[in-house]
């Protein structure tokens, strides 16, 4: 998946919609909403493994950008800068949801009502009854091997793994450094590798 | 310096070539044992992809409409806080300067009354108009000394006194 990874490559479009919110379009800003919505969305129901929470997230992060989109330059791409944002709140939400817990391991206590992650997974036409059931249970694994991860680790895997974010862009969207970033990769990698073998060598 | 993580994680993703792949790959202990390690990471990777990456937003439109009117909320909520506080700002200034005004000429004209010189006082009237027996007390003498700087001090002096007038008695 290629993505603009600096300015001079950026989608000339997206620049003058970020020109125009700039200028106070909130129509301009509903263009970017609509392309952003669905990956900013399933980003953070990855991390957080709750819809309404995800929803929540989301539009906070949105509103978010909004309010902070004239201190946007340009210096890394949209979809970068909206990362942060994005990741920004997530981590907030997850540490303040472990200060609550009591300082908890990372396991999210996932409940299976919860997930529903067999309605969300597009398959190319409905799943029989035994391989939905079978889709759920490897949805619930896999959520609870991610659960068990900082929500940094989540991060790391989950842009690299599914966004297919380069090391750079992801070190922008978490304020952080590359080689933290393949640390952390390394780490995360391990750590659901050992949680999910038996899963992913038997699917 | 790369880190050995560092390393490792830029091996798997492919990343390194020329003269720092062949050294990372000399460096390894067991190249095959990495190799199957590295077939596993990819597999890991494909299998997340496969079943993470189609995460859809349901109500989409909804979703949306929820942040517009977040936005047209909070716009308007500024707008208003905006005006308000140039309303207040201005005006605001100026009560509370007046009134600091109001506050500190108040108390300085408390203070000046307060520093005036007093009347004399009842006691020492009485003293002064009061007279010593000479039958009872022959060699006594009553001086009285007043500060001159702030009138607030009397000195009374008394010398050969036997018995204390009756008259010197505050009543």
């Amino acid at each position: 998946m290629q993505r603009e990874a600096t300015p001079a490559q950026a989608d000339v479009s997206e620049l003058d919609l970020v020109k125009r919110c700039q200028a106070g379009d909130s129509e301009a800003f509903d263009q970017l909403v609509t392309r952003y919505r669905t990956r900013v969305f399933a980003m953070i129901y990855n991390m957080v493994h709750n819809e309404q929470d995800a929803w929540d997230l989301a539009q906070d992060s949105f509103v978010k950008a909004w309010k902070s989109i004239r201190r946007f330059r340009g210096k890394s791409s949209f979809y970068t800068w909206i990362y942060r944002i994005v990741m920004n709140v997530t981590i907030d939400w997850l540490r303040k949801r472990q200060i609550k817990a009591g300082g908890a391991e990372f396991d999210d206590a996932i409940q299976l009502k919860e997930i529903e992650p067999a309605s969300r997974t597009v398959p190319k036409a409905d799943p029989l009854p035994h391989q939905r059931l079978e889709r759920t249970e490897i949805r619930a694994r896999i959520d609870q091997a991610i659960a068990q991860l900082s929500p940094e680790h989540r991060a790391v895997i989950l842009m690299k793994e599914i966004e297919e974010m380069q090391y750079h862009e992801i070190a922008e969207s978490l304020g952080c450094s590359i080689g933290t970033v393949m640390s952390r990769l390394f780490y995360a990698r391990k750590k659901l590798q050992n949680s999910l073998k038996d899963v992913y060598e038997n699917v | 310096m790369k880190t050995f993580e560092e390393k490792w994680t830029a091996w798997l993703d492919g990343q390194l070539s020329g003269r720092e792949l062949i050294e990372f790959e000399s460096s390894l202990p067991d190249l095959a044992a990495a190799e199957t390690e590295k077939r596993d990471a990819h597999k890991l990777s494909a299998f997340l992809k496969k079943e993470l990456a189609f995460q859809t937003l349901t109500n989409e439109e909804f979703f949306s409409h929820q942040i517009r009117d977040r936005i047209t909320r909070e716009s308007e909520t500024r707008s208003r806080g905006g005006l308000r506080s140039t309303w207040w700002t201005v005006p605001r200034l100026v009560w509370s300067g007046a009134t600091a005004l109001a506050l500190f000429v108040i108390c300085a004209v408390a203070i000046i009354r307060d520093h005036q010189p007093g009347q004399q006082s009842e006691y020492l009237t009485q003293i002064l108009n009061s007279r010593v027996d000479p039958g009872v007390n022959p060699h006594a003498t009553i001086s009285i000394f007043e500060s001159k700087n702030d009138n607030k001090v009397t000195v009374l002096w008394t010398e050969g006194l036997q018995t204390l007038p009756a008259d010197y008695a505050a009543k």
